[in-house]
């Protein structure tokens, strides 16, 4: 079948849904077509927008983002600016969607405490998130539930001392009785998140956290404060217990990345975007340099989607978004190919940490992120691209993934909007 | 010859375990990234299976979030077959994968008798002391099934252009109106509509409950049928999303040899047939009934799987008067016979829940979906009024029917 709309989205990660939502709310009738749910659930639900620059670790990243080069996807888009505005209006978002983020750290960044007892820079994290408490006090509580997999509050304890900043603390591991019984598999914080939702796993919550609430003014807990009502219940707990709750950062399935999804997917429905999931684009039709429709794999052919611009937000290596073999990359819709170095063990480094082709590899775009040929000239005027399918940034090394993710989502559907 | 889909796609990201909504409402099932790709690579060791097989639901939520590409529940269906060949499935199990049959055996009867004999309280005792949960509210025998109604229906004469409908077992057996309300509106639209009664259930139940052998006997008749129709260029259309999804991507999965020999498996969606017509000027929507009403829309998860977007919504929304919101609440929690099994009735409700507060809160009365299980589960866990969005679009243009 072939069906049109104003604009079509393609990817339903935060830049994909930022996209959608941001042109929709302008007027638009907007197609989100999506293959698999992208990376936002089984994320942090945190917004690193920039943690390090060239290793080194960024207290403030707007300041810092005047320093980075020409080609860096922030720089593009209009730096500092364009990426506050983009922070306010996920804020916005999230408030009606029941979550409330944190204020700005002083310094800028937050420094964020994760259940590997590391600590992770980032600029925007839910109120549970915020750290700022730990700093007035000496003592906190570090909790687990009982056979929590990959919670360990004594190794977290470990890590933690290793930082100058936290070396005086005293930390005291706590485990609470694991709520669910005969459990057949090994329980995450999404399970008992999902408990705690429940007014009985509240109240199991509650109870269990009490005698420590009485020894300890801070409880690092890892993000199991609820799901859909996250909000309400952490306020709850923190009164009632008359404590301060910090949730940690956990791997994934990260719980908070869900609670965001969620909230974002709930704003897409209402403000009527078409979301098509097990929607796979594998080719696009293209005349003149302007996109005609995009084309989706069906068990029985092909079905076209046609729009007068599009959005792509498909995702780096591992989501899709990009192809590769050796010595050669190339986005995979159009098949426009990137800058990649010939030799393949180039592509990747000695220092695991430090920054890698295989993290930076992306569409080369101008400053309405619509995609450059080698000429430097436009070659698709009616197409932008949107987070981490663009090139020029490193997320892993910066610390940068849903900052770009959201900015470049929330840019390119603005200027679709405008048109 | 034992068939693997290979799980090295798989990359481990737990997207899935975050999707699955059986996982969401109970930790006695492993999950799909653990029971499906993770547990393959035992099985191809032959290191035993899991105990919580039989509590995928088969619902695909695994298969639309992975983004991989994965295909976690044909990985969880495979399984469960291979497990049955050794070890006979209960009685229950044959109860529920078999309704076709049972369907034929009580058309014989006047169905208020057998709705009687299924739906009174000692009938559900036993029903459940066999294993089907006495609280499900079972879907009722029409009491004119499909293919007696068809035969009595006369179609208009003159109708050049022609169509094959394959109805699949609900609505043969308790939603026929559903079916003749799709010829009525194909009539209208200047097509004759063919039955052929050689058509049997499409083996969704049967292989979902470990009756292997019996889905490939209905999947052999069902696709000889199928190609000869293709042959003659004449589609075939299917209003059931998961018939669709059997024909499309399981028989496939589960059945290669029977597929490799035609070039798609696939029935043609009615929906999307419909709203073809009336792009094409076919059927004309321009006198239908433009009183309000509000309607909310659920995307049964079986249609969501087939990546076509939601026709029977852009169906209704095209209708003047009308106003149809998307529920977007993820799985109702039948899964076909899944919540009808006594060890899975609170689980199906826990996952209902969510639409069905969703249906609450709006307000809204009238609640459509395509799917005739999950319009069980709805009114069950609502009370609200369901229907198939065709069955809507008839009232709105048939001056006829009362409404």
């Amino acid at each position: 079948m072939n069906r049109k709309t104003d604009i079509v989205v393609v990817g339903s990660g935060l830049a994909g849904m930022s996209a959608a939502l941001t042109a929709a709310q302008s007027g638009k009738k907007v197609t989100l077509l999506t293959h698999g749910a992208g990376t936002l659930a089984i994320s942090s639900g945190c917004i690193d927008v920039l943690g390090y620059l060239n290793g080194v670790r960024v207290a403030d990243p707007f300041e810092s983002m005047a320093t980075l080069p020409a080609e860096h996807p922030y720089s593009l888009i209009g730096g500092a600016e364009t990426v506050r505005e983009a922070i306010d209006w996920l804020k916005s978002v999230c408030r009606k969607g029941g979550i409330d983020m944190a204020h700005a750290a002083e310094e800028g960044n937050h420094t964020l405490i994760t259940v590997m007892g590391t600590l992770k820079p980032s600029y925007l994290c839910p109120d549970s998130f915020n750290p700022d408490c730990l700093k007035d006090v000496h003592r906190a509580a570090v909790v687990t539930v009982e056979n929590m997999k990959d919670v360990h509050p004594g190794l977290i304890i470990d890590q933690l001392h290793r930082y100058a900043e936290l070396s005086d603390k005293e930390f005291m591991e706590a485990v609470l009785p694991c709520p669910i019984e005969h459990a057949h598999r090994n329980i995450t914080p999404l399970d008992i998140a999902r408990h705690v939702e429940t007014p009985e796993g509240m109240k199991w919550l509650e109870k269990s956290l009490m005698p420590y609430a009485k020894l300890y003014p801070v409880l690092l807990l890892p993000p199991i404060c609820g799901m859909k009502h996250s909000q309400q219940i952490w306020n709850q707990l923190c009164s009632a217990l008359k404590v301060k709750i910090i949730e940690m950062v956990s791997i994934p399935p990260g719980v908070a990345g869900l609670r965001m999804r969620d909230v974002l997917k709930k704003a897409l429905n209402a403000a009527g975007v078409y979301m098509v999931e097990s929607a796979e684009v594998v080719r696009a039709e293209v005349e003149e340099g302007r996109c005609k429709t995009v084309h989706t794999l069906t068990a029985s052919g092909e079905d076209a989607w046609e729009a007068d611009s599009f959005i792509i937000a498909t995702g780096g290596l591992l989501s899709g978004g990009i192809s590769t073999a050796p010595g050669k990359a190339w986005e995979s819709i159009f098949q426009l190919s990137l800058d990649a170095p010939a030799d393949t063990e180039a592509w990747s480094s000695p220092d695991i940490f430090g920054s890698s082709f295989f993290a930076s590899m992306g569409v080369k775009v101008n400053h309405e992120l619509k995609p450059l040929n080698g000429e430097g000239n436009v070659c698709l005027d009616n197409v932008r691209f949107a987070g981490r399918v663009l090139g020029g940034y490193d997320f892993a090394a910066e610390k940068s993934g849903n900052g770009v993710a959201l900015a470049t989502g929330r840019y390119a559907g603005m200027l679709a909007g405008k048109e | 010859m034992k068939r693997r889909i290979n799980p090295d796609k798989c990359v481990a990201c737990s997207t899935c375990v975050v999707q699955c909504p059986v996982a969401e409402v109970t930790s006695k099932f492993l999950g799909p990234r653990m029971l499906g790709p993770a547990s393959e690579r035992f099985r191809m060791l032959n290191a035993g299976e899991d105990d919580s097989l039989s509590y995928c639901a088969n619902c695909k939520n695994c298969d639309i979030s992975c983004p991989q590409g994965v295909e976690v529940s044909n990985i969880n269906m495979l399984a469960r077959a291979e497990y049955c060949r050794e070890n006979r499935p209960s009685f229950r199990d044959w109860i529920l994968a078999h309704g076709e049959l049972e369907a034929k055996l009580v058309s014989y009867f006047p169905s208020f008798l057998v709705n009687f004999g299924m739906a009174n309280p000692i009938s559900k005792q036993i029903l459940d002391m066999v294993g089907v949960s006495k609280k499900a509210d079972l879907p009722k025998f029409a009491s004119k099934q499909f293919p007696a109604m068809f035969k009595e229906y006369k179609q208009p004469e003159n109708l050049t252009k022609r169509v094959v409908f394959y109805p699949g077992c609900f609505i043969k057996a308790y939603a026929p109106q559903t079916g003749m309300d799709l010829v009525w509106l194909l009539n209208k639209a200047g097509y004759k509509v063919e039955y052929p009664e050689v058509f049997c259930c499409c083996g969704t139940p049967l292989y979902t409950n470990g009756f292997e052998a019996d889905a490939r006997k209905n999947a052999v008749k069902n696709l000889e049928e199928l190609a000869a129709w293709r042959k003659a260029g004449i589609p075939v259309l299917s209003l059931c999303p998961s018939c669709q999804l059997m024909f499309k991507s399981e028989i496939p999965a589960f059945f290669p040899d029977l597929a490799e020999n035609m070039e798609s498996t696939a029935l043609d969606d009615a929906m999307e047939f419909i709203l073809g017509c009336i792009n094409r000027g076919e059927l004309d929507i321009s006198e239908a009934d433009t009183s309000p009403l509000d309607i909310i829309y659920h995307a049964p998860c079986h249609l969501r799987a087939q990546g076509i977007g939601f026709p029977g919504l852009d169906i209704l929304r095209l209708l003047p008067g009308v106003h149809a919101v998307n529920a977007d609440a993820g799985c109702c929690g039948i899964s076909g016979s899944y919540g009808f099994k006594k060890e899975k009735y609170d689980i199906g409700m826990a996952i209902g829940s969510k639409l069905f507060d969703t249906i609450k809160d709006s307000g809204i009365r009238q609640v459509a979906t395509e799917c005739g299980t999950c319009k069980v589960q709805i009114i069950h866990g609502t009370g609200n009024p369901c229907d198939h969005p065709l069955t809507i679009l008839r009232r709105r243009l048939d001056k006829k029917t009362t409404k």
